[in-house]
């Protein structure tokens, strides 16, 4: 890479096994101030386990994650909070509080760090439910919104507190087509107004190539290929090549083969 | 040999749950809403099965000791017994019992749907201490309202064995009382509250540990709680034999 510019985030030789299994092993990634980066790989490969050792939810075994410059294992007990102020992270399933409204949801991390008067969090909580195209659900709970909604409103979360990177964990992993569109359409609109860092976690191709500057591919426990999204389909890593031409047309015998592999 | 490992694991896990817990605990900020509701449910919505067990308890000791005493004519010391019976072991052991299965259950349930969709993991994301959040009210709920439920318990469970033994002895009700009122010291009472302190402990620990380490999506919510119950109700009887010596070889 030829960038001068120090990376906001990088994994140097980062392993993390569950019991005897192996998940990440000698992970090297950069990503770049200002960009959208997007991690492909297949179900289980450690997609998920590498946005949650950035917020530092889970242990690495060795290695170093940089972040703003600082190592994340080094931080206090107040730099950890403010690094994870200056992280939003969408999960999966949006892990919303089923016992709060949508308002105490987005209050949460506002009230956590201070971020300012009732007042001000009443109209942060608006302001960012227009953002994500939802306004004026502010008493609904959880039980209520379907499943498009509840990632909207847990992106609507994770922006509240005026992050500088967002982490998608599977934004549009089991949603209908026009949600998938929506999410895909909100992603870039909020990297738009925000100027924010992105790293999208996905097996979504489609989306993918939609939302993304910079694609990586972890395969066998480390990011094998990394590059703009356009050089992708012709990186030469023929796994990735198959897993990109997966999302498209009738899959042969011996590709479904290979693609199992994965 | 496996299962050895995995059961010295959670003894790791439990005690490292338990640092963490009365160390929040005392150094943050203590949620007081939080704390209320998780009282209102592990007290107050236990008082009606606690006191339910404490009656039929105390009225099936008093029949089982004026048969049993009457060929050695001691029926007369029925009360005796059953309130010695109540206020050191049944009291605090059967409320103990069903107040986990039915408290702790519900912690397992909760915190493990709330592991297994990536809650727990938000409230960390979002610059919060799950252990302060989700452990310290449930934890302080079972320790305060143990305790109370175990008085409301020896209470009952002794006006149960009264309605027995004046129906199968024929005794008054005030002789019972008496009886009752010249046996039973504060050190008995004391002994029975000092265990049922940590019987709380176990419960809210156990329910509190099962639940965020559980995995494998609601299945494995299921399977935590009943794991969950299985270890509270082992804890508290294995337990309460062992604080049991314990108190006897302190104050005799």
């Amino acid at each position: 890479m030829a960038d001068s510019l120090e990376p906001i985030v990088s994994f140097r030789g980062v392993a993390k096994s569950f019991g005897d299994k192996s998940i990440i092993d000698g992970m090297d990634l950069d990503v770049r101030e200002g960009e959208t980066l997007t991690i492909v790989g297949g179900s289980g490969t450690g997609k998920s386990v590498t946005l949650k050792l950035l917020m530092r939810l889970l242990q690495m075994d060795a290695g170093e994650i940089h972040a703003f410059g600082r190592s994340i294992t080094e931080l206090s007990t107040q730099e950890l909070l403010n690094l994870r102020r200056r992280i939003g992270m969408l999960f999966q399933g949006a892990a919303l509080f089923d016992s709060l409204t949508v308002k105490e949801n987005i209050c949460y991390p506002m009230v956590e760090h201070n971020w300012g008067t009732p007042a001000e969090m009443t109209d942060r909580v608006s302001q960012v439910l227009e953002m994500v195209g939802m306004p004026g659900i502010e008493a609904l709970r959880p039980p209520e919104l379907s499943g498009g909604m509840k990632k909207r409103v847990g992106l609507a979360r994770a922006i509240a507190v005026e992050p500088d990177i967002i982490l998608y964990d599977e934004p549009t992993t089991g949603l209908d087509p026009i949600n998938v569109r929506r999410i895909n359409g909100l992603i870039l609109q909020l990297q738009e107004q925000l100027d924010v860092t992105s790293i999208v976690v996905t097996h979504d191709m489609e989306s993918c190539f939609t939302v993304t500057d910079r694609i990586a591919f972890l395969y066998d426990r480390k990011i094998a290929w990394v590059g703009p999204r356009e050089e992708a389909a012709s990186s030469g890593h023929p796994v990735l090549e198959r897993f990109i031409q997966g999302g498209r047309g009738i899959l042969e015998p011996e590709e479904i083969a290979v693609l199992d592999e994965v | 040999m496996e299962r050895l490992l995995r059961f010295v694991d959670d003894i790791g896990g439990l005690g490292s749950l338990t640092y963490r817990t009365f160390s929040s605990m005392f150094r943050q900020k203590i949620d007081w809403n939080q704390l209320v509701q998780q009282m209102d449910r592990a007290g107050v919505g236990s008082w009606s099965i606690a006191t339910l067990a404490a009656v039929f308890t105390g009225a099936v000791l008093a029949l089982q000791f004026a048969t049993g005493l009457q060929p050695y004519g001691a029926s007369l010391y029925t009360g005796k017994l059953v309130a010695l019976g109540i206020v050191r072991e049944l009291g605090p052991t059967l409320t103990a019992v069903l107040v986990g299965g039915r408290v702790g259950a519900g912690f397992t349930a909760e915190l493990g749907s709330m592991t297994v969709t990536e809650q727990v993991d938000a409230i960390e994301a979002l610059g919060a201490d799950p252990v302060q959040k989700l452990v310290v009210p449930r934890m302080l709920a079972c320790l305060i309202m143990l305790p109370l439920l175990t008085v409301l318990a020896d209470f009952v469970g002794c006006l149960g064995g009264m309605l027995a033994t004046v129906a199968e002895v024929g005794v008054t009700p005030r002789f019972y009382v008496e009886q009752i009122v010249d046996t039973i010291f504060v050190v008995d009472m004391f002994h029975g509250l000092f265990k049922s302190v940590f019987f709380g402990y176990f419960i809210a620990i156990i329910g509190c540990y099962t639940g965020l380490k559980t995995t494998g999506g609601t299945e494995g919510v299921g399977r935590a709680t009943t794991d969950s119950v299985v270890a509270i109700s082992v804890a508290v009887l294995v337990g309460n034999f062992f604080l049991t010596k314990l108190f006897l070889v302190v104050y005799g």
